[in-house]
């Protein structure tokens, strides 16, 4: 039943980041709403439902991307896998050390993305480049409380 | 049997005449007898009302509500309403820049975003079964817009021309100079490659050029509104406003070749 849950949210938030409003779009950047719902399920489920469910996010957000490689799955994979290891290493009993954790996650995802933009051969000016590094992360970060909540409530 | 004796008739015609003489007098008095009641009359009407109030306190307090509702539903159909005028106008532009133009057309409209800051795509409603192809050129009314990546039965994916991998073969409408516009990610585009003596200037217009195996010649990118040099000192760049606004873009055509 919880599965199914998770799939649902999964299904729920991918449209919601698809059709985030244009009202609420910071300096052209939205929060990734995905990686949060990717990284808030290791702290509430088994990582073997977290990690899968990780993997389904990115691939659906793959999905959506202009791009053909798949590197949203493989990081979902890989920042579910190291908030794992992260997760037995130290407590993250609490929400700001959660939140913590999110924002670090994100500012990781956009340097990889960035790296991988940048290293395809397209040009991104530094302004630019900073601004989605770190308006997107924080804004991400920000968001994150409310799909902490979301998550709980379909863990309980 | 309708007899009066003189002296009625005589009271009766000084009575008339009084009327007729405090009438025919009257704007005279009528201002400076209202000047002097209105405190009073505001006073005594203030003081009925409040006691209306209170009284009908509760009749009030639920007609408020009523009118509240009232106006709250009124406001969102007029929100409703300007909503729809709005699609009608912008529906209108493309229907009469769909009849002049000399390409043939499929309208569409956006459903989705790109989900990340990294990228710049659309969705659209159109695809396969409408006669949309990958690599197909996307405009809109203002300029153009992006061109087909991906197409699904019923939908397409668009990159738009302020994506980073985007490279536009473009010229300068003047001086038909010419250069490759690439986006940014940022709400402006950058032409570059242009020789250290391009003739180019602040407000030129930029066109797609017939070099291009995606986009027909002549679609309008967007106007120049700066002019630097490249950081080898080898060439020039010029930043491009795009003509189309790609945040509120709602509506799309896309070129059949």
């Amino acid at each position: 039943m919880k599965k199914w849950l998770i799939l649902i949210v999964l299904i729920f938030l991918v449209t919601l980041q698809l059709t985030w409003p244009v009202f609420l779009v910071f300096f052209n950047t939205k929060p990734d709403l995905l990686l949060i719902f990717a990284i808030s399920l290791v702290f509430y489920f088994n990582f073997k439902i977290a990690f899968v469910s990780a993997i389904l996010a990115g691939l659906l957000k793959d999905t959506f991307m202009p791009s053909g490689l798949a590197i949203n799955t493989v990081l979902f994979g890989v920042w579910s896998y190291l908030t794992f290891r992260l997760s037995s290493q130290i407590s993250t009993e609490n929400n700001y050390v959660r939140l913590a954790i999110i924002l670090l996650i994100a500012v990781l995802n956009n340097t990889v993305l960035g790296i991988q933009s940048l290293h395809s051969g397209n040009y991104i000016p530094a302004g630019i480049f900073l601004r989605n590094l770190i308006i997107p992360s924080v804004y991400t970060g920000a968001v994150s409380p409310l799909i902490f909540k979301l998550t709980k409530r379909i863990s309980a | 049997m309708f007899k009066l004796s003189r002296k009625t008739l005589v009271n009766l015609i000084l009575a008339a005449c009084v009327v007729l003489l405090i009438s025919a007098f009257s704007p005279f008095f009528k201002d400076s007898v209202q000047k002097t009641l209105k405190p009073q009359l505001t006073l005594i009407d203030l003081f009925k009302r409040e006691c209306a109030g209170i009284i009908f306190y509760h009749r009030n307090m639920i007609e408020l509500s009523r009118l509240n509702n009232e106006a709250e539903n009124l406001r969102r159909r007029l929100f409703d309403l300007r909503e729809i005028e709005q699609e009608n106008g912008r529906l209108k532009n493309l229907l009469s820049f769909k009849q002049r133009s000399s390409f043939r057309l499929v309208s569409a409209r956006v459903i989705a975003r790109s989900p990340d800051s990294w990228s710049s795509s659309i969705i659209i409603d159109k695809g396969r079964h409408n006669g949309i192809r990958r690599g197909m050129a996307v405009i809109n009314t203002q300029g153009l817009v992006g061109r087909v990546i991906e197409s699904a039965e019923n939908s397409s994916k668009i990159l738009l021309v302020n994506d980073p991998s985007q490279g536009i073969s473009s010229i300068v409408q003047r001086t038909r100079q010419e250069g490759l516009v690439s986006g940014s990610l940022g709400s402006n585009l950058i032409m570059r490659y242009l020789p250290d003596n391009a003739q180019i200037a602040v407000g030129d217009t930029i066109i797609t050029s017939e070099l291009s195996q995606v986009y027909p010649k002549g679609l309008l990118v967007g106007k120049v509104i700066n002019i630097g040099k490249e950081f080898s000192g080898l060439s020039r760049y010029a930043v491009v406003k795009p003509a189309a606004d790609f945040s509120s873009v709602e509506e799309v055509l896309v070129i059949i070749p």
